[in-house]
């Protein structure tokens, strides 16, 4: 029974971890500059890898996998943000400018 | 429809709906405008990669397809780091500020 | 012996004796290695660090469950038709009260996973914290929104 449960519940992080990445692309493509562009990756991009790596913790009845889908999981989700915020640091040092939409850039102001 | 079923039905339906993510990302690696906007790109495929091989995992029930997945995110993040330190030092090229304007046009 | 390693350990020989190791019976176990551990709490461990532990879950909690809201956030925006209108993205400088570095790289990652905002540099005087936003109607609602949402509960947990 309990095998049955967990099929349904891996196949549904699945789908839901394929729709979070197809809408981080397409977020990727429809955002204006570099800056919004890096939010949809970050985070809608993350959570689709980071549900497929669940689906697999949920669906595997085996210990030591289990546990590798798990660090796998919180390995992801820890470096995600580090990543981002090195690109946009890297971006900002460089002196590649936000979109004309930014209105307010305490950062440009304060350099 | 028992529950194998239905996991082998979700993992046929994800792998088409990321091939769909993984083109629209290449559109926007194609596109450019700039080097950090390929950077983030190509970091995105990365995670739709490791999405890809996890449900590959599942679908064939070959679970050594885990750690090349674990070791992909991990190759990708010190891919994005390197790239990060490499767009910082090279500063800004003449060649990618015109197209941000260009793109806001569209 | 901490009450949260205590607590891992008997749930990993409750997985073990029921000789099935997958994640429902590992939090079914977990669990009743709490319930225990709340029985006799008075010989096993200390209360503080049992007020640390429940602080660093909830936590932990919040970040999973503002990481969802987060994605939720941002993919509803990307699909929305009339993006352009939407988006009002703002650097702001976020006045640091975290003073470690551990808190400040703490805080920094949180802000990265929480709706709309994506941290970018730190000053060199580790004073300002410059969070990238999608969308800033109002300046000092959103510095007061993480002042008092994560940068207080980091405190809480380290202090």
């Amino acid at each position: 029974m309990i095998y049955e449960i967990a099929a349904y519940i891996a196949g549904v992080f699945l789908l839901i971890g394929a729709l979070f990445s197809v809408v981080a692309a397409i977020g990727i493509v429809r955002l204006p500059d570099l800056y919004t562009r890096m939010h949809s990756a970050s985070k809608v991009g993350t959570m689709g890898a980071g549900l497929s790596f669940l689906a697999i913790a949920t669906i595997a009845f085996d210990g030591p996998l289990i546990l590798r889908a798990i660090v796998g999981f919180t390995f992801l989700i820890l470096t995600a943000p580090v990543s981002a915020h090195l690109l946009a640091r890297a971006a900002c040092l460089a002196g590649y400018k936000p979109d004309n939409l930014t209105e307010l850039n305490d950062f440009a102001k304060d350099q | 429809m028992s529950g194998s079923e239905f996991l082998q039905w979700a993992a046929t339906i994800s792998l088409g709906l990321l091939t769909f993510a993984f083109l629209l990302t290449i559109i926007r690696i194609l596109r450019g405008p700039t080097l950090p906007d390929r950077v983030l790109a190509l970091d995105m495929l990365v995670s739709i990669g490791i999405a890809y091989i996890a449900v590959v995992a599942i679908k064939t029930d070959f679970s050594l397809y885990l750690d090349v997945a674990i070791a992909l995110g991990l190759v990708g993040f010190l891919a994005t780091v390197a790239f990060a330190r490499y767009v910082q030092h090279r500063g800004l090229k003449r060649l990618d500020e015109a197209p941000s304007g260009k793109e806001a046009q569209k | 012996m901490n009450r949260a390693a205590l607590a891992s350990v008997l749930a990993l020989i409750w997985a073990s004796i029921t000789g099935n190791f997958s994640l429902p019976n590992l939090i079914l176990g977990g669990a009743i290695s709490l319930l225990a551990l709340w029985l006799v709490r008075k010989d096993v461990s200390s209360p503080h660090y049992f007020r640390k532990f429940r602080l660093a879950g909830s936590l932990t909690l919040l970040f999973f469950y503002e990481l969802l809201l987060s994605a939720s956030r941002v993919a509803i925006l990307v699909l929305s038709p009339n993006l352009k209108e939407k988006l009002q993205p703002g650097i702001i400088a976020f006045p640091l009260t975290a003073k470690s570095d551990v808190e400040i790289t703490l805080l920094a990652n949180l802000i990265t996973l929480t709706p709309g905002t994506l941290s970018v540099d730190v000053s060199p005087d580790k004073k300002k914290l410059y969070v990238h936003a999608l969308s800033v109607p109002d300046k000092q609602a959103l510095i007061d929104d993480i002042a008092k949402g994560f940068e207080a509960k980091i405190i809480e947990v380290f202090e």
